[in-house]
């Protein structure tokens, strides 16, 4: 037999027990070389303008060739240990170790690079699906066409060959630094396994949960009032991500042995199938891999809440472009808005106008302010826009009384206020007492004039005498009054934006136009491009990551579950079927896969839900469906690991 | 009454082109209470047969009953549950599970049986304080000697009271003095709870403490003898001249 024989046999069986990795490796080759084929696309140079979409894609390139390389390095620290033991039985035959070394490098060589050249074809045909995915969460409407591009086929071939190359310096390193005797004995050491629960290890598991819990707790309380000052509150975030990701290690060194070693303490030696098959086992693994586990679960958990937020940020687009501008289109200057009055005229297009003047001032807000990043009274003062609640029409407020409208989320959170209480107007006769009855979150005003503290509404009445006595040097500068103007059929939005920003850019081209004319339309396109582009990116970057981190536990229970196979044996002699035996598996991967899910769920759900109001109007929605996602690929890969227990227990006997 | 009957069983190996014949034609019938041990050279099919007694490897041809109940025409799921219920096991490399503690691995075949917890922590002290493993309980296997790790097995073949103990080279991978310990015990669990069992060993010493020998050779019963009234040593003295006249190679 020739050793061409021997690569040849080797490779079958391998695929066999690997095609996880080959579909990983795949998938790595598929996704980046699509993504450099996006970045030398020029298609993408439709969203110029919005965000640089190609240098977006390229950064996030490098971002996924540094996922996949861990992953193929790391997969292939199993694999080799996994074969420790047939490399030394090739020594023992007299093979030397540059032999040995290039029949394990050729293997690898068919492997890689078939599923390299596999991973290019799917990758082109997949780029076309990837460009169109991308067009539909940017609401492009191009048609996606795409070119073959040979500056992406290099870059893809090189970056991976690259990889190949270090793979192969890995294992001669672990074949030169291996004696016969070693190698026959990899297995038996990799894991010492049975040892008494020591105090050590009781106290770990404590303070593992503890610093979860505490890390959850600041993270609910890290936008409530309680961390004021910027120092402190990234005091805080330091201390939140310390907190759960030393307890996260501990957890996994210490809790989940010490909970388990709880339960089967009260089980006084009496245990069930399932418990043998999975309290005992999984005690002693969690463990062992509690680094690796740590690190899966922290870049999860990252990737689920980025994923959530920027989910977020996209679901509230709509929400968040009637903050920057309630109505559908908006003026400062009257001229500019005449001419697009006519123009919507003349194109049939009907609308309602609202015309708001428009003052400034200090309000002292010292009465209704919380505890807030201003620690002083004389710091309390919010400088903003009044208007009438006549120019509203909808809108009624009594004489002396104000009403805030269009304070946004993020504010409300880091200057909370009480809903009623004592105001001071500053005008140039001092302060005017006003009383504040009631905040509302809906804009009433484009964000240019109130900010995100919103605007005060107040008395007809009242803004006369106020508006008279108001700082002339407040006035400067800024947009006194404030055309509105919202269509009646907002089926012709798309016709009448047309019109609006053929106007645009006619008029002068330096940005002062655009900073006196609003389009929620076009606020609301710029967030969904912006987020979109983050959300696409952060999606595939987590899908591969989800990917890769799935197979190597997957990997992981290969390991476990052939080291575990002299058990099954011993318990099926005792008359355990192979059913008891899978019952018992299923139970555990349960716990294997269903711990390190849930823990990640949690964190990022902590994570999501501390700041969520920065990025979005809507948390539950996205997160639950990010989250449900998430879980339902997951899981694919702990089905899959019972499969392949299911062979190791039928062939146990 | 007999509790295990096995008639003109034939196992054989390989395919059509390529047989192997290792059980050619076998009857044996094991009485309750008997300690029967099975000797036989290397290869001479001794281990076959206790796998296919005991019901985890297949007969070719032939039939085996234990108590009464004929098995060899069962499906595997049924096969599980009859060991489960009638059979114990003990074995050379001890097969105890080294992720249980001592007491865990002894309580495995009761916790099929839905036996109450009480039951089972009361039938655990009395089979582990007969082997003298009960100090041992809360111990992992990693922690205890061969001998101990021996009795434990011997522990959890007896917890279930099942019909009959198939012990394969019990006393293989033990020092002599952990040997004679567990064979003793065996011996005396055979004396006062009239269990049955069946040990395959190639040790003379330890067929000795058995009330029958049936020697193998060549996948044939040779001869057997028995132990009667005899004293234990002179009863090791007849095994030895049988073994010799057995030899390994034919002459």
């Amino acid at each position: 037999m020739s050793l061409n024989v021997i690569i040849l046999r080797n490779l079958k069986k391998n695929i066999k027990n690997y095609y996880l990795y080959v579909f990983a490796l795949v998938f790595g080759v598929a996704l980046y070389f699509s993504f450099v084929t996006l970045k030398y696309d020029p298609s993408l140079d439709v969203m110029e303008g919005t965000i640089k979409g190609g240098a977006a894609i390229g950064a996030s390139s490098v971002l996924l060739i540094a996922i996949v390389a861990i992953f193929l390095l790391y997969a292939n620290t199993i694999f080799i240990k996994r074969r420790s033991k047939e490399i030394g039985l090739f020594q023992l035959i007299g093979l030397t170790k540059g032999r040995i070394f290039k029949l394990l490098s050729a293997e690898n060589l068919i492997l890689y690079f078939g599923s390299m050249v596999l991973g290019i074809l799917a990758g082109f045909a997949g780029s076309r699906l990837i460009l169109m995915i991308l067009f539909k969460i940017l609401d492009i409407e191009v048609a996606a066409k795409l070119r073959f591009s040979i500056e992406a086929l290099q870059q893809t071939v090189i970056v991976f060959a690259a990889i190949y190359v270090l793979i192969m310096l890995m294992n001669y390193m672990f074949i030169k630094g291996q004696s016969i005797l070693s190698l026959f004995r990899v297995n038996s050491t990799a894991e010492e396994r049975v040892r008494k629960m020591p105090i050590r290890e009781i106290i770990m598991g404590v303070l593992g949960i503890a610093f979860i819990l505490g890390g959850y707790y600041i993270s609910t309380q890290l936008f409530g009032g309680k961390f004021v000052d910027m120092a402190e509150l990234m005091a805080a975030m330091i201390a939140i991500l310390a907190l759960v990701i030393i307890g996260t290690y501990l957890f996994y060194k210490g809790s989940v042995s010490f909970v388990f070693n709880l339960i089967r303490k009260r089980k006084k030696g009496y245990l069930s199938i399932n418990e043998v098959l999975s309290l005992s086992s999984i005690m002693f693994r969690m463990k062992s891999n509690a680094l690796l586990l740590t690190i899966i679960t922290t870049v999860s958990a990252l990737a689920i809440g980025l994923l959530s937020l920027s989910y977020i940020s996209y679901y509230s687009a709509e929400a968040q472009a009637r903050e920057s501008s309630p109505q559908d289109f908006g003026y400062v200057n009257p001229e500019v808005k005449e001419q697009f009055t006519a123009a919507l005229d003349q194109a049939g297009i009907k609308y309602e106008e609202l015309y708001i003047p428009v003052f400034y001032t200090s309000v002292d807000a010292a009465q209704v302010m919380g505890k807030t990043v201003y620690q002083k009274d004389e710091d309390k003062q919010i400088h903003t826009a009044v208007i009438s609640d006549s120019s509203l029409g909808n809108v009624d407020v009594k004489p002396g009384e104000t009403r805030l409208m269009g304070l946004s989320g993020a504010l409300k959170n880091f200057m909370p206020m009480k809903e009623t209480g004592e105001l001071g107007f500053w005008t140039a006769e001092g302060k005017v007492p006003m009383k504040l009855n009631g905040i509302t979150s809906e804009a009433v005003m484009p964000y240019r004039f109130g900010g995100g503290s919103g605007v005060f509404v107040v008395d007809e009445a009242d803004y006369q005498k106020l508006v008279k006595v108001s700082y002339p040097s407040s006035q400067k500068n800024v947009p006194t009054e404030y055309y509105g103007l919202n269509l009646k059929d907002r089926g012709q939005m798309k016709q009448a934006y047309e019109i609006y920003t053929a106007q645009e850019s006619t008029g002068d081209k330096d940005h002062a136009l655009r900073l006196t004319s609003f389009s929620q339309y076009e606020f609301e396109i710029n967030q969904r491009t912006s987020m979109g582009m983050i959300m696409f990116i952060v999606g595939f970057l987590g899908l591969t990551f989800l990917i890769t981190s799935g197979c190597i536990l997957y990997f992981k229970q290969m390991d476990e579950g052939e080291e575990e196979k002299g058990g099954y044996t011993i318990l099926r002699k005792l008359g355990f079927t192979q059913g008891d035996l899978l019952r018992g598996i299923q139970f555990k991967q349960l716990f294997n896969f269903g711990i390190p899910l849930i823990v990640g769920l949690f964190h990022s759900y902590f994570a999501v839900k501390s700041g969520w109001f920065l990025f979005g109007t809507e948390m539950l929605t996205p997160t639950v469906i990010v989250m449900v996602l998430y879980t339902v690929l997951y899981s694919i890969f702990g089905l899959l690991s019972v499969v392949y227990y299911k062979r190791v227990i039928r062939e146990s006997l | 009454m007999a509790i295990l009957q096995a008639n003109k069983i034939y196992k054989t190996y390989g395919n059509k082109f390529n047989k192997q014949e290792v059980l050619k034609g076998i009857d044996l019938t094991v009485e309750k209470g008997e300690f029967v041990g099975i000797m036989g050279a290397s290869g001479s099919g001794k281990t076959t047969l206790l796998n296919v007694l005991s019901s985890i490897d297949r007969v070719t041809r032939g039939t085996i009953e234990i108590e009464g109940k004929e098995f060899t025409a069962m499906k595997e799921k049924q096969l599980a549950e009859f060991r489960k219920q009638h059979l114990g096991f003990i074995f050379q490399d001890y097969n105890l599970l080294d992720t249980l503690t001592v007491k865990e691995n002894v309580l495995l075949p009761l916790s099929i049986t839905g036996i109450s917890k009480k039951d089972a922590h009361r039938k655990f002290e009395q089979v582990a304080g007969e082997l003298g493993i009960y100090e041992l309980k809360d111990k992992y296997p990693a922690e205890i000697s061969g001998g101990q790790k021996q009795r434990t097995s011997a522990a959890r073949a007896f917890v279930h009271d099942p019909g009959i103990i198939f012990a394969d080279e019990p006393t293989g991978a033990l020092d002599s003095k952990s040997a004679s310990d567990l064979l003793n015990k065996l011996a005396d669990m055979n004396q006062k709870h009239q269990a049955t069992i069946v040990m395959v060993t190639h040790d003379p010493a330890a067929a000795s403490y058995c009330s029958r020998v049936v020697f193998i050779r060549d996948g044939q019963v040779y001869t057997q003898l028995n132990k009667g009234e005899e004293a234990r040593q002179s009863f090791l003295g007849d095994i030895i001249k049988t073994q010799g006249v057995l030899g390994g190679v034919q002459q």
